[in-house]
């Protein structure tokens, strides 16, 4: 999902830094306006480094295994906090394990944070048709997770293709973001099951983790 | 005007450290977690508090902190009584679990944390730092990242974050939990020497016995006992009922092997 | 478990003795001009300017290369689709595919630059302490709240991998074996999931009144301060200059084409 460094032209990655900043700055605005923010840091930190850690749990898809990203699940537990806490995650990333980029942090933090916004919106939704039934909080869990990874992995998908190889035909270009998001269908499903599984998870151990 | 005075005008050090008078607490899914405790711990005592799982004890201790407000009674600092929520660095508290304590990247920032909050200068917070530090044994950790400490070294450490406050009370929730024996000694000498008023929790009866020159027992929210550590800690129906033991080295030995002369005192006695 | 931070700070060499903030900036920007380059014919300089950097900063070849480490997905679908698809120029011809030259120039320039982008990275976060780095972000600007959550979530990484081995070999001991997709392996591993984040949580929960407990948000905590010294900023001016150099000649050799 991340995209390394070298592959993107400089103007993309400095454009992913500044939307990255909108982001982070409007994330963080809207994380003053709600709560004390102090009493939230330690909560918000501490789930950013479980997340990070919990990615790393080998989900076995034969013959391979693979790492989920769970950035949909990321916003669904953790709200405004979700962008700055895919920031981090990213930067110990690209600084521990250099996976994912020091010139990208920007475009990977939007391409992967944005959409867990969204999820947490989608989320969101389910008190709509009532919050404590199992059903919707699996539903809306898939959705959320599948959606976040969804959009993630189509974003990075037209990036990659529309700016990378400057000599490539229009042909070539639509066929490989058709063929490589269908590569990646299975990858999402799998995404929204796993959340959907760890939020009927939370909603019977700690349900206030999946509150507002 | 009138002036109502509930108790003759001491002077500072006169106070004792703390006086608990009828506190009730209970949490909203578990009821009556604490009834009409009453305590009351001197400048420069040391109290141990025993009791089983579930009496309370932890509460108990966050209510003296003013983390939780009780539903009723009142608790007195050095004579002032305690707002809930308000900020009260003469009291310091050392948690169970040093992990939960330690949450700076690096020793030396998690010591200076508290004289950092305290608003001191730079020149004051190193001399804080280095001075609990010393007194804690943990100099030589100064400059290591906290997730590189053995459990007895983060215990020392976590000691050193609160006693950098400078606090006039130390509570300690269970200090000694997954210490090594070397690392035992290590913390029953320093609180020996400490000069604080101490209240400490702990299932280690024997090191109550070593440090404490009084005992309260807690079960089911309530003080049950509060005596000297001989008397309370002899009577083995006592403990027994509340789900203790009388430590070992109480027992009458026909060959005396405890090294404290005080405990071969209490056991001839007993 | 090793996060293998912080490994080689420990060295002595004019890298490390960089004063942060300055190294924090000089080398950022080398980092964002290396990625601007797109002219083949610069290649050799900024390979060679990385590879002086490396030997300059005393950090041992074994730490880049187990660092170089398999390229991710992105990294093979470029290698695979560059040569194959991208250009007009055919080298030679395996069976139904065509090997072009446009592709494989572009891919060597992929992975050069990729190559020296990651070695100064390297060198920028593997010259000094993790914990000095994000102190000398924060000095630069970034703000507060990130640099605590970056700070509380690096000290407690290392705990909360710890419990997640503990957990798998717990798992394992008791005869689970990840092996098949099925719904009861999910089960059990979004459960492994969910406890991670419970317990982090409940953590989180002992750490705030232990933060409360020392003063924590009674007043805004001090920045560190640094100090730059003159050979610090000095040093700093030589590499933006050399930064700058890669982008005139750049732009010049795009204005004169391939």
């Amino acid at each position: 999902m991340h995209i390394p460094d070298g592959i993107l032209p400089a103007a993309v990655s400095v454009a992913g830094y500044a939307t990255a900043g909108a982001a982070t700055w409007h994330s963080l605005r809207k994380i003053n306006q709600k709560e004390d923010p102090r009493e939230s840091i330690p909560k918000a930190s501490l789930l950013t480094a479980a997340f990070f850690v919990a990615s790393w749990i080998h989900i076995p898809v034969p013959p391979t295994s693979v790492h989920l990203v769970l950035n949909g699940l990321l916003g669904a537990v953790l709200g405004y906090y979700a962008f700055p806490a895919i920031l981090i995650g990213l930067f110990f990333q690209a600084v521990m394990f250099q996976h994912g980029g020091l010139t990208t942090l920007g475009v990977n933090a939007t391409m992967m944070g944005v959409p867990a916004l969204l999820a947490y919106f989608v989320f969101r939704l389910r008190s709509v048709v009532g919050k404590e039934s199992r059903v919707w909080t699996g539903v809306f869990g898939f959705l959320a997770g599948a959606g976040g990874l969804g959009i993630s992995v189509l974003i990075s998908l037209v990036l990659l293709i529309t700016t990378v190889p400057p000599h490539l035909d229009v042909e070539a270009e639509r066929a490989s973001i058709y063929a490589l998001t269908l590569a990646h269908v299975p990858l999402i499903a799998l995404e929204g099951v796993f959340t959907a599984l760890v939020a009927l998870f939370l909603q019977r151990v700690r349900p206030e983790l999946l509150e507002d | 005007m009138e002036r109502q005075t509930q108790r003759p005008e001491r002077s500072d050090s006169e106070e004792p450290a703390l006086v608990v008078s009828g506190l009730f607490f209970s949490y909203p899914d578990k009821p009556d977690v604490l009834r009409d405790v009453s305590l009351e711990v001197l400048q420069g005592e040391r109290v141990g508090l025993i009791g089983p799982n579930g009496a309370g004890k932890t509460t108990f201790f966050l209510l003296v902190c003013g983390i939780l407000k009780p539903d009723a009674g009142e608790i007195r600092l050095f004579g002032r009584p305690m707002m809930y929520r308000d900020f009260y660095p003469e009291i310091g508290m050392v948690f169970q679990n040093p992990d939960d304590q330690l949450f700076c990247p690096s020793v030396r920032d998690d010591v200076a944390f508290g004289p950092q909050n305290l608003g001191l200068s730079k020149e004051e917070t190193e001399t804080r730092v280095t001075g609990a530090l010393s007194m804690a044994g943990a100099l030589k950790l100064a400059d290591r990242p906290p997730h590189h400490l053995s459990r007895g070294e983060k215990r020392m450490v976590s000691i050193a974050g609160v006693l950098a406050m400078r606090p006039r009370l130390v509570i300690y929730d269970e200090p000694n939990a997954n210490l090594d024996i070397r690392s035992r000694r290590c913390l029953i000498r320093f609180l020996q020497a400490s000069k604080e008023a101490t209240l400490i929790a702990s299932h280690d009866l024997e090191l109550i016995l070593e440090v404490c020159s009084r005992v309260v027992l807690m079960d089911e929210g309530r003080i049950v006992a509060n005596a000297n550590p001989c008397e309370l800690m002899g009577d083995a129906e006592l403990m027994e009922a509340h789900g203790l033991e009388k430590p070992h080295s109480l027992v009458p030995h026909a060959e005396p092997h405890h090294r404290s002369e005080k405990r071969k005192a209490c056991a001839k006695g007993a | 478990m090793n996060l293998g931070l912080d490994e080689y700070v420990h060295l002595d060499s004019p890298l490390h003795r960089w004063e942060p903030r300055c190294k924090l900036v000089g080398l950022m920007v080398l980092v964002f001009v290396f990625s601007f380059v797109q002219d083949l014919r610069l290649l050799p300089a900024m390979l060679a300017v990385t590879f002086t950097l490396y030997v300059v900063s005393r950090l041992p070849v074994s730490f880049l290369l187990t660092r170089l480490r398999a390229p991710g997905f992105f990294l093979l679908v470029v290698a695979i689709l560059l040569p194959f698809f991208s250009g007009s120029t055919v080298l030679l011809r395996i069976g139904p595919l065509a090997l072009r030259q446009e592709g494989c120039l572009d891919l060597l320039l992929v992975v050069a630059k990729f190559v020296s982008i990651l070695t100064t990275g390297l060198v920028l976060f593997g010259t000094a302490p993790f914990l000095t780095t994000i102190k000398a972000m924060g000095a630069l600007g970034l703000p507060s709240i990130l640099s605590d959550m970056t700070l509380l979530s690096y000290r407690y990484l290392y705990e909360i991998s710890d419990d997640l081995e503990t957990m798998e070999t717990a798992m394992a001991l008791r005869g689970f074996r990840a092996r098949r997709l099925n719904g009861r392996t999910l089960g059990v591993l979004a459960s492994l999931a969910g406890s991670i984040l419970v317990r982090s949580y409940e953590q989180s929960e002992r750490v705030y009144k232990a933060m409360v407990l020392r003063g924590y948000g009674r007043s805004s905590r001090p920045r560190d301060d640094y100090q730059a010294r003159s050979h610090d900023v000095i040093i700093l001016g030589g590499v933006l200059i050399l930064a700058a150099g890669f982008v005139v000649a750049e732009i010049l050799l795009r204005g004169f084409g391939r």
